[in-house]
């Protein structure tokens, strides 16, 4: 070629290698072997679940090694025009080396729903409901105290996935641009059950409860949803409210506050109440290379401060002080089962990348740091989405002084395997 | 008069072969790809890299046009893979939601964030870009089109209205002859190419001939390559008031 001519071969180069995969492309998908038909519709879906996991143990602790095999299957039909049923479950088969073997059962949803109109509708069962902008700390979701049963990942995500909902009656009423939802929830039963196949009604209705969630959008930017919940002896007000701050970047706020005792006198059985209030205020940005990464402030006033928490560990330290050593192991219990801040402030960095590098390798992790006594906690997912399975693999560590919101942990870490199986 | 008269000519002449406005033209490829009235359609995303079959994606649109903008909103509803089944995107011009019904999780999400799944390019389709872009007359080409046939076609240069937008400018063919909408690049506000459409076999659907194939190539890897496939074309009963946050988590399909 002469020279005085390869000008022009550049220049035109970029053009004929675009024209070119776009020629391979439209031959792709010419492709006899692509499917042309769309799956059919179907009114359930279920996975199982094979898990091993190992730890470990801090010094003094026990935490054993375990398998674990689960199942779970959502069943959401039409029984006739306008009347639904919803079916969710889940079985976790534990075994735990050398100790104990233990099948839990969790019925997270069991319901019946009948929508009258296209804007109208009633639901009257077992409803897992919730709430809440946040993404580790929502203090708008009332009805997450009780609901953990069976613990399978610290991953924040499959913590909502894996509970169980509560018994209620459930209306809402939608209109253009606007819904608002009331519920009933009636006391069941007094306390949990330790039975792995109880309905633990004791976990999820112990006293009467109800909500109200009003939403209304106003414009682009401004459409929270404010909350009303009431139990015996407390009313609160709440508020989620999420704002596209650009093309990229997402900001929430999550707020909720009331008269309600704190969680230190809740756990002794006594009564302070007064106003307290519980906020969770972040943001996620996404790159343009599938990288999203959250950070959020979590804080509730009704969890112990500073120097509460100090005394709460100086009694357990010091031994049996105001006979009260025992506290310490019953707050922090509480704060387990209402899924509530072990302390006043926490901080969480959250990142997950889909597509990490390689087609189908989904990563994840999380940061979270108490405030208060600075212990934190990371955890690490890598997921590998297979044709039939996914394969996962988390790793999670503890750090922190021996009685420190994440150091108290039994296993300083913890991996687990599992490979999941969708139906 | 006589430099007046092949002026006079010459503006005659070309009112009569004038160009059409190019938002009329914008307008009517939108008519073409989506229907007038509240619809549903079954989307099948399949996807490959490097000439090899990846995962495929299905997806329930539900779709009708917002009064008064003309905009779209969509619920769009995942039917595989299995793992993602019964998830649901609402989306509403830049008003995105995300739930999933695993963790009755209702979360709003990005346009960045929207582009990490295979929905994103779902939307590329059920978006009517005559309320987002001002459109130019760019000219007329032949261009060859997705069924490899000659095409002599309108262009358009479509310039986002709005800056948050994922698309910051289009390239738009048009099928001179009847305004089918041919090949599209769209191009993010630092001028790289994000993604290049062919819309081809197109087909009688809801009274109208439109594309049945969607065919997207990656901007940045020639190698990552989209084929979206519409079936299942139905008018549909999509009320207003389920196109929100708080009935995501009760949406039921039919």
């Amino acid at each position: 070629m002469a020279p005085r001519h390869l000008w022009l071969v550049l220049l035109l180069a970029p053009a004929a290698h675009a024209i070119e995969s776009d020629a391979a492309a439209l031959q792709l998908a010419d492709l006899p072997d692509a499917p042309a038909a769309a799956v059919p519709t179907r009114d359930w879906r279920a996975h199982a679940e094979l898990a091993a996991g190992i730890a470990r143990p801090r010094d003094g602790a026990q935490a054993p090694d375990s398998a674990r095999l689960s199942l779970d299957a959502v069943l959401d039909t039409t029984l006739a025009p306008g009347w639904r049923l919803v079916l969710s479950d889940r079985l976790d088969g534990w075994a735990w080396q050398g100790r104990a073997d233990r099948a839990i059962n969790t019925l997270r949803e069991a319901y019946v729903g009948w929508q009258p109109d296209a804007s109208t509708v009633v639901d009257l069962g077992r409803v897992n409901v919730r709430y809440g902008a946040g993404l580790g700390y929502n203090p708008t979701d009332f009805f997450k105290a009780g609901a953990l049963r069976s613990v399978t990942s610290a991953d924040p995500q499959a913590l909502r996935e894996n509970r169980q909902g509560s018994v209620m009656l459930r209306g809402q009423r939608l209109w253009q641009g606007g819904a608002l939802t009331a519920l009933w929830s009636p006391e069941l039963a007094d306390s949990p059950s330790d039975d792995g196949f109880d309905l633990d009604l004791g976990a999820t209705n112990p006293v009467d409860r109800w909500l109200l969630v009003a939403s209304q959008r106003l414009n682009d930017w401004f459409d929270p949803q404010w909350l009303l919940y009431g139990e015996p002896g407390s009313v609160q007000a709440g508020v989620n409210w999420s704002v596209l701050l650009s093309d990229a970047l997402v900001g929430y706020v999550e707020w909720a506050g009331g008269n309600q005792p704190s969680l230190l006198a809740r756990a002794r059985g006594e009564d302070d109440s007064a106003f307290r209030a519980a906020y969770t205020v972040g943001a996620t940005w996404t790159t343009s290379f599938k990288l999203s990464v959250s950070a959020e402030y979590q804080r509730d006033n009704s969890a112990v401060d500073a120097d509460e928490w100090k005394a709460l560990q100086n009694d357990v330290r010091l031994g049996t002080q105001r006979g009260s050593a025992d506290d310490y192991a019953r707050y922090r219990q509480l704060a387990g089962t209402r899924q509530a801040l072990t302390t006043r402030e926490g901080l969480m960095l959250y990142a997950s990348w889909q597509d990490a590098g390689v087609a189908g390798l989904d990563l994840a992790g999380y940061w979270r740091r108490d405030l208060v006594d600075a212990s934190w906690q990371s955890w690490l997912q890598a997921r590998w989405r297979g044709r039939w399975a996914d394969l996962t693999a988390q790793w999670l560590y503890n750090h922190g002084t021996a009685l420190s919101n994440y150091g108290a942990a039994p296993a300083t870490q913890r991996w687990q395997l599992a490979l999941t199986h969708y139906f | 008069m006589r430099t007046f008269l092949p002026a006079l000519v010459m503006v005659l002449a070309s009112a009569v072969h004038a160009a059409p406005e190019a938002q009329a033209l914008l307008a009517a490829s939108d008519a073409i790809r989506n229907p007038e009235k509240p619809f549903g359609l079954t989307t099948t995303l399949i996807e490959y890299r490097n000439g090899k079959q990846q995962e495929t994606t299905s997806l329930a649109v539900y779709s009708r046009s917002e009064r008064g903008s003309g905009q779209f909103r969509s619920l769009l509803r995942f039917l595989a893979p299995a793992r993602d089944t019964g998830k649901l995107m609402l989306k509403s011009g830049n008003d995105l939601w995300f739930h999933d019904p695993a963790n009755q999780a209702t979360i709003r999400i990005s346009p960045q964030q929207r582009l990490l799944g295979q929905a994103a390019n779902g939307d590329v389709v059920t978006v009517n870009l005559a309320g987002d872009y001002s459109a130019r007359l760019a000219g007329e080409e032949d261009i060859t089109d997705g069924d490899r046939q000659p095409r002599r076609a309108w262009r358009l240069e479509l310039a986002a209205r709005a800056p948050d937008v994922t698309y910051h400018r289009i390239e738009y063919w048009l099928d001179r002859s009847n305004n089918r909408p041919i090949k599209a690049r769209f191009y993010a506000q630092s001028g790289s190419l994000l993604k290049t459409a062919y819309y081809r076999r197109y087909q009688s659907q809801l009274g109208v001939e439109r594309p049945t194939e969607t065919v997207i190539i990656d901007g940045l890897d020639p190698n990552w390559v989209t084929v979206m496939r519409f079936a299942d074309y139905a008018w549909r009963d999509v009320p207003e008031s389920w196109l929100q946050r708080d009935y995501l988590p009760r949406f039921k399909p039919e």
